[in-house]
Order: structure tokens, then C-alpha cells, then sequence
């Protein structure tokens, strides 16, 4: 999850999102570079003694300042392609899980191999357990196999929501009618929090999601154990 | 012969000439491969009219792969 004052991204728990915050680095740093270059020439110009008035023209610097941007754009979009494609790929997906978003709370079917459905509502603060994350923990978290491919499948029953997580660089929109195909790869165990990101009501910034990445011998465990008690 | 040339071809442009060409050309290359490859699209009402129903399990219809090998998939549905 985000720590207070966070400026950057979490963690990546997924290839993919590792590969976005790649790729943000380098854009960032391009940014970076052409900033300091412009805020260097501005305060240039502006504290220099120099002045010739009968500049006309002057081939060499046009060349440059023609060729370098486009070479520029060049290297940034051919990695942002890169991952763009990256990210449509679905590689054969170990499971799919349903992520169905309600007004005010997420549900996820795992409807591979047998009947397991159940809802995921946000923790009330007055109800936080001690070392619980305030908006943040539900009382279900959707268990997911560390490495493998998951399919998700995201829907909503009534009005729009998106299911985000940060980590692992997912965000779908759960559009009511429609199902909308999302897959992520949860390289380490570990708890990760997204929240709902479109604007569905009263309690939008009270429905979370919480991913739960466990070895397979562990999610086996649990889905067992949910399918007995439901 | 070579002051002809010179003004009437504007040799100072030909960079600029290349690059938005370039950039044009790429780009519509890319709308007309979306227009007519695109499995989306429905061209012939009468003869092909949902082309979407009729994909192969190992063809390619994205424009750039990283790291997929279409050959290597199977087809695990049933037909349509």
C-alpha cells in the first residue's frame, strides 16, 4: 500500500508493473533532462550581458533542435509501445477469477473448478482490528497463487466501477453489462490494496480491493476452506 | 543546371520533407493495416459479415508481439 507523503509508485508486484515503472524512470528522466536544459537557457538569457540584433538565420542549431526532439520522441514512444503491447498479451492464465463491483462492495467468483463466490466489504474504522489499514482492509481478500497467470474477469451489477491495484499494475473499468479482460502475474507473496477507481456513489472511497498472493499450496488450503463454509 | 535545381527543389527542406512523410506515411499505414486486418472490422455485409467469429487459436492480429508465440497456442473451445 501507498505510505503517507508516497510521491511514487509502489512496489512492483508484477512483471508488468515493473516494467511500467521502468519505463517511468526513463521517460521521467528525459523530462527531467529537458527541463534543467530550458530552465538553464531561460536564466541564460536572462542575466546575460550579450545582445546581437541581426541573428538571421543559422542552419546548424535548427538541424539540432529539429533532429534531437524527434529523436527524443522516438525513444520514449518505442518502449511505451512495447509495453503497451506487453500488457494486451495473455499468456495462457492458470485461473480466472470474476471481480463483479456493486454499490458499495467488490465480489469474485472462482468459478474454474468449483462454486466459489463471496463478497469483500471494507473494514467500518470503528471495527479495525489492531495493525488493520484504515479504508483499506476488507473483511475477504481476493487469494490469488504467486506466480501464475491470472485471467481476471471484471463486471459491475449496477452502476460503473474500475478494479484498480497499483502494484501490480492493474486497473480495469466493471462496466454493468459488459465483461472486461484484465490478467496480472504476482511475482512474490504479499498483501496488496487497490481501491475502486470510478466514481460509482455515496461510498466509492469505501469499497477496496485487497489482493492476497500466496504459494499454491496455500491458496489450495484456503479455497477448501472458503468452499466449506459457504 | 544547378541553381535550377537548387531553387526549385528547395534542398533545406528535405528534412522536413522526410520526417513528416515519414510520420504520415507510418501512420496511415498503420490506419489502413487496422482498416483492412483488423478482425473488428466488417467490410462485406453480405459475404463476411462478423469476421470476429472466425479467429485461429495461432493467428496474430496484433501489430507487435513481445512475448507471445501465437504458433504454440491451442485451440481449447468449442466451434462457434
Amino acid at each position: 500500500m501507498a505510505h503517507p507523503t508516497q510521491l511514487g509508485f509502489q512496489d512492483a508486484a508484477s512483471p508488468v508493473m515493473e516494467e511500467l515503472l521502468h519505463f517511468h524512470d526513463h521517460a521521467l528522466m528525459i523530462v527531467f533532462m529537458i527541463s534543467t536544459l530550458v530552465l538553464y537557457i531561460i536564466v541564460a538569457m536572462v542575466t546575460t550581458k550579450l545582445t546581437n540584433k541581426y541573428i538571421l538565420d543559422s542552419q546548424e542549431i535548427e538541424i539540432i533542435w529539429t533532429v534531437l526532439p524527434a529523436l527524443i520522441l522516438i525513444l520514449i514512444a518505442l518502449p511505451s509501445l512495447r509495453i503497451l503491447y506487453l500488457m494486451d498479451e495473455i499468456n495462457d492464465p492458470h485461473l480466472t477469477i470474476k471481480a463483479i463491483g456493486h454499490q458499495w462492495y467488490w465480489s469474485y467468483e472462482y468459478t474454474d473448478y468449483e462454486e466459489l463466490g463471496f463478497d469483500s466489504y471494507m473494514i467500518p474504522t470503528q471495527d479495525l482490528a489492531s495493525g488493520q489499514f484504515r479504508l483499506l482492509d476488507t473483511d475477504h481478500r481476493m487469494v490469488v497463487p504467486i506466480e501464475s497467470p491470472i485471467r481476471m474477469l471484471i463486471s459491475a451489477e449496477d452502476v460503473l466501477h474500475s478494479w484498480a491495484v497499483p502494484s501490480l499494475g492493474v486497473k480495469m473499468d466493471a462496466v454493468p453489462g459488459r465483461l472486461n479482460q484484465a490478467a496480472f502475474i504476482a511475482s512474490r507473496p504479499g498483501v496488496f490494496y487497490g481501491q475502486c477507481s470510478e466514481i460509482c456513489g455515496a461510498n466509492h472511497s469505501f469499497m477496496p480491493i485487497v489482493v492476497e498472493a500466496v504459494p499454491l499450496e496455500h491458496f489450495e488450503k484456503w479455497s477448501s476452506l472458503m468452499l466449506e463454509d459457504a | 543546371v544547378n541553381r535550377f535545381l537548387i531553387s526549385f527543389c528547395h534542398l533545406q527542406l528535405i528534412p522536413l520533407f522526410i520526417f513528416i512523410g515519414g510520420g504520415a506515411g507510418m501512420s496511415m499505414a498503420y490506419l489502413a493495416r487496422l482498416g483492412l486486418r483488423n478482425p473488428d472490422v466488417c467490410w462485406d455485409r453480405k459475404n463476411n459479415p462478423e469476421p470476429w467469429n472466425k479467429l485461429g487459436p495461432t493467428d496474430q492480429y496484433k501489430f507487435y508481439t513481445v512475448n507471445m508465440d501465437y504458433s504454440k497456442l491451442k485451440k481449447d473451445r468449442p466451434d462457434f
